[in-house]
């Protein structure tokens, strides 16, 4: 291949991020093995630092060296061409940056760095050393997602610094090819720009939180890892316990955001649609909540320490696992997320199983057992390459894993004697993480089956919405029944008959309270008509609804009776009590949303079965008004900005005298987007108790007239009409007024040829409102010259043709503006009731975990100054 | 045998339960002439938009009817009704995934999938 000097290639950056890409993860690498080989001798624990922060140096030289290309619009790299352009306003820099998978993965390293500095900083003991090996571990994994080299013909992590003409998913792209011969190219390419669905403030936010909370899954994995490789399986407990809760405050927050973008900003209908996506990010935080709750246990009184181990490693491992769901391509189209595969499903499962390889070989006690168990699993894997039957291989070694874990527990891992106690707090808790584990083990089930389908060559369809809610309300029902009662047991041994004394005061209360909503919502006018399966619905509905209650009474009592009020001490109740919230609001809004566009011209489809109801939506012409729910709703017109198209829905109220009155103006959209087709973009009217939701679902854009062609003309049609007659527009009735000839006849008589006559016409528009046009009609040297005329006011346009005098009669023609049609959408109005109670609910639920991480941090430090002392 | 154990043991079978029960009541992909045995049961149904055959949509009679022709992956063409609004974009579909049962000879379908040709990947698609 001959070499072609490219103009304007910036090639030194993609040299230098490259440099950065390698460094970050040899650095890793070094920082991994010192810190390893640290353990055993503290000599080495400087040179391990020093690769740490070189490591960090890296990668933020590499993040650097990105916004550098992405600033700077170096649209020869693949990454600046995909994601940004010229036209996009800066403030999207962040977007951008993370909008790739490359970057995604950059985001991730970032955060982890961030908090591998802090631990590592505030880690000054025994405990440094181990932890920060995993983290170099995990670092070195990651590090290599983005490195992009080629092994043989293996390539390793996608590089983000990749020239397009370099890059492999465009090497036969055309248009790459044409750049071959072309050393001016750059100046040709076309980038595409950031997808501007997800221009919006959202997409600044909810990736990094989110990321974030990915991240913070990784200090509690290393402290487990660090203390079944320590045998020290107790003593971490407490130093990772505020971690924990930042991992669960943060994945938390980014959970909801997501909810929130959801319901805002994307067409699901709901601010919780079970997509694929939203699981995956939720089951690791129910599994971290679990394992944060069982080390308040071990640290209180001890006892199930191997459930931490499994609960802390679990969590960061399904954080793997979803990062494999939702980036493979292998979920296809069951999620919304338009992830595609970059090639690195085979390099995501190895991490996966290289961690649980690691964990079970690190609890077999057994040096022997232990080699056996790595040389088995290596043994298996190529013969899995070389013969195949690979899912087969994969099963052996699957319950090759589970068995060997389970024997090690029995025969290596130390256990609690003594039986906890009915009546104790630790009982209870645990049995809560244990129904947690279990719910996002059902959840994972769930979101995996078209993973299973291609293991077990099945074909099952994705669980619907409905489905979820129903499979999982039983576990949220058990999880709030126990967060009610648990706190007002005590460790160890609580009386029986004092423990009901002060629980039976908000159980009471509660279920009274429950009964009394539930009666009206759920059982008075639906319960007799529904199926078996709508009874249950049901029922499940009052149970959580009651349990609800139960737990935000239950915790609020606790805050004042036994904790007499004391903030800082309140963090657990008060988290409780926002988690109870957000799922109250959940249920109430969910269950109890009213479909205001009641589509009543339609079929009565329910025969059908479940799922068919067929009349949510509604047909609305420009102009027209109709009932919806308590509302009349009319549809004014649209709008195009950009690639936006607003559609204006105005809401009325019937004021005191019965005149409607303009209540509120919604402005739903649909992005004409260029990447990925049509996107609805609701619009939603908050109030106090009830929000107001609206969505276009169909509506036809082509209708809509760019401002080019905005003043352009229909063709003209030609009416004939007596004096008094009337002409019918689309948005007026025309009255032929009068004639009037202009030109007196000396006038007539010296210009000769000129005859002049106006006709005066009379619009009155829907309001009764009166325009005047005078069209003119002239004969000028034997020709007819007419001389239109306009009213701007109703877009039409007159032009006076003819006069019969025989008839008496005038022909007018009339065309209108091309925006004068009627124009219609077909939309869906929801009314979610107390959604705020959900909202409220989250930002209580992170305010009192905050205190309780403070509260713990606090507590910490006295256990450390004590011990120091 | 400890109390935390047996509470265990109960909450894993109640899971189990759970996951049976749903595998038991899920929908499963099939195509028109599996779905035409068991008309009662719900089905995914994936194939291609028939584009010889008329897209019916009057949102002005009913918004919440839409039919279309689908031809599964076997080939077999069938009339769906849809008892939704038009999707977006619903022309310009690859592959649609239509979800409901049959009923009358016609699929009657609660809700549709569609993948569309995404331009992320115009890249790929020309190798």
């Amino acid at each position: 291949m001959h070499s072609i000097n490219y103009i304007g290639e910036h090639a030194w950056l993609g040299k230098l991020g490259n440099f950065f890409l390698i460094l970050s993860f040899a650095a890793a690498f070094i920082a991994f093995v010192g810190f390893f080989l640290s353990a055993k001798n503290k000599d080495y624990l400087k040179f391990a630092r020093t690769a740490f922060y070189l490591h960090a140096f890296a990668v933020i030289g590499i993040i650097g060296s990105m916004f550098f290309m992405l600033m700077n619009h170096y649209y020869e790299y693949q990454y600046v061409w995909q994601h940004s352009n010229n036209d996009m306003p800066m403030r999207y820099i962040l977007s951008c940056f993370w909008e790739g998978q490359e970057g995604s993965f950059l985001l991730w390293t970032f955060w982890n760095v961030i908090l591998g500095l802090i631990l590592q900083r505030s880690l000054k003991n025994e405990w440094e050393a181990p932890v920060m090996s995993v983290f170099s571990l995990a670092q070195v994994f990651l590090s290599s997602m983005i490195l992009g080299i080629f092994i043989g013909d293996i390539r390793i992590g996608s590089s983000p610094f990749l020239l397009l003409r370099e890059h492999p998913d465009f090497l036969n792209a055309p248009f790459v090819k044409s750049f071959m011969e072309n050393p001016n190219y750059i100046s040709k390419l076309n980038p595409k720009g950031l997808n501007p669905l997800l221009m919006n403030y959202w997409m600044t936010i909810h990736p990094p939180t989110l990321f974030l909370g990915f991240a913070s899954t990784l200090p509690p994995f290393a402290f487990a890892i660090a203390g079944l490789w320590m045998k020290k399986y107790k003593e971490w407990q407490q130093i990772a316990l505020p971690w924990t809760y930042f991992g669960i405050l943060i994945l938390g927050i980014g959970i909801l955001m997501g909810g929130a973008w959801a319901y805002e900003a994307l067409s699901f209908g709901g601010f919780w649609a079970w997509d694929p996506v939203e699981n995956s990010s939720l089951v690791p935080w129910l599994v971290l909540v679990g394992a944060g709750h069982v080390m308040i246990v071990n640290k209180n009184k001890g006892g199930s320490l191997f459930t931490t181990h499994l609960l802390a490693i679990g969590s960061f491992l399904l954080v793997l696992y979803s990062t494999f769901l939702t980036r493979s391509g292998i979920l296809g189209d069951a999620s919304v997320h338009a992830f595609t595969d970059l090639g690195m499903q085979g390099q995501l499962i190895l991490y996966v199983l290289v961690f649980v390889l690691l964990c079970v070989s690190l609890l077999i006690d057994n040096s022997l057992l232990r080699v056996s168990y790595l040389m088995g699993s290596v043994l298996l894997m190529f013969l899995g390459m070389i013969y195949g039957y690979k899912t087969y291989l994969f099963y052996v070694w699957v319950i090759a894993s589970i068995g060997l874990t389970a024997y090690s527990y029995q025969k290596y891992f130390p256990k609690e004697n003594d039986e906890e106690e009915l009546y104790s707090r630790e009982f209870w808790m645990f049995l809560g993480a244990f129904v947690l584990l279990l719910s996002a083990l059902v959840i994972t089930y769930f979101t995996s089956i078209p993973v299973l389908n291609k293991l077990f060559h099945t074909k099952k369809a994705p669980l619907k919405v409905d489905d979820y809610n129903l499979w999982t309300v039983p576990f949220a029902i058990i999880i709030l029944i126990l967060m009610a009662v648990a706190q007002f047991l005590k460790y160890k041994k609580t009386n029986k008959k004092e423990f009901l004394k002060k629980i039976i005061i908000s159980f009471l209360l509660s279920v009274a309270f429950g009964v009394a909503c539930s009666v009206p919502l759920y059982f008075l006018n639906n319960f007799s008509t529904s199926d078996g399966l709508h009874k249950w619905n049901l029922i499940s509905y009052f149970l959580l609804f009651t349990a609800g209650i139960f737990t935000i009474l239950a915790n609020s009592d606790y805050c004042v009776r036994i904790l007499k009020g004391k903030v800082s001490k309140s963090g657990a109740s008060i988290a409780h009590v926002g988690f109870a919230l957000i799922l109250v609001g959940a249920l109430i809004s969910n269950s109890k949303k009213v479909i205001l566009s009641k589509n009543t011209s339609a079929k009565k489809v329910e025969s059908l079965g479940e799922g068919f109801s067929g009349q949510e939506n509604i047909f609305l012409e420009q102009g027209d008004t109709l009932p919806m729910g308590p509302y009349l709703v009319s549809y004014e017109g649209k709008e195009k900005r950009g690639i936006d198209f607003y559609f204006k829905v105005n809401y009325f109220l019937k004021n005191a005298s019965g005149k409607p009155e303009l209540a509120f103006q919604l402005q739903p959209k649909i992005q004409d987007n260029p990447r990925m087709g049509r996107a609805a973009d609701p619009d939603t009217k908050h109030f106090l108790n009830r929000d107001i939701y609206t969505h276009v679902t169909a509506a036809d854009l082509n209708t809509v007239v760019d401002t080019a062609k905005k003043n352009a003309y229909n063709t003209p049609e030609n009416y004939i009409r007596h004096l008094g007659d009337t002409i019918l527009a689309s948005n007026a009735i025309v009255v032929i007024d009068s004639l009037v000839s202009d030109l007196s006849q000396a006038e007539y008589e010296k210009n000769d040829s000129l005859l002049q006559v106006t006709v005066v016409l009379k619009a009155y528009n829907v309001n009764g409102e009166v325009f005047k046009a005078r069209p003119k009609y002239i004969i000028k040297k034997n020709m007819v010259i007419p001389e239109s005329d306009k009213i701007e006011e109703l877009g039409l346009k007159f032009s006076f043709w003819k006069i019969n005098p025989q008839e008496g009669s005038v022909e007018i023609s009339m065309a209108e503006k091309v925006n004068n049609s009627k124009d219609f959408i077909v939309m869906k109005a929801v009314m979610f009731p107390y959604i705020n109670v959900l909202w409220i609910g989250s930002i209580t639920m992170a305010l009192g975990t905050f205190i309780a991480i403070r509260e713990r941090k606090r507590t910490l430090k006295i256990h450390e100054e004590n011990h120091g002392s | 045998m400890k109390k935390i154990h047996i509470v265990g043991i109960i909450v894993i079978a109640v899971a189990i339960g759970v996951i049976l029960t749903s595998l038991k009541n899920t929908s499963t992909y099939a195509d028109f002439n599996e779905a035409l045995a068991n008309p009662d049961r719900e089905y995914h149904v994936v194939g291609k938009l028939q584009k010889s055959q008329p897209l019916i949509y009057d949102p002005k009679i009913n918004a919440d009817e839409f039919i279309f022709t689908l031809i599964d992956n076997k080939g077999v063409e069938k009339k769906v009704v849809l008892h939704k609004s038009k999707p977006q974009d619903f022309e310009r579909s690859e592959q649609i995934v239509v979800i409901g049962k049959m009923h009358e000879g016609e699929f009657h379908a609660n809700d549709i999938l569609m993948k569309c040709p995404s331009k992320y990947n115009d890249g790929k698609q020309t190798m």
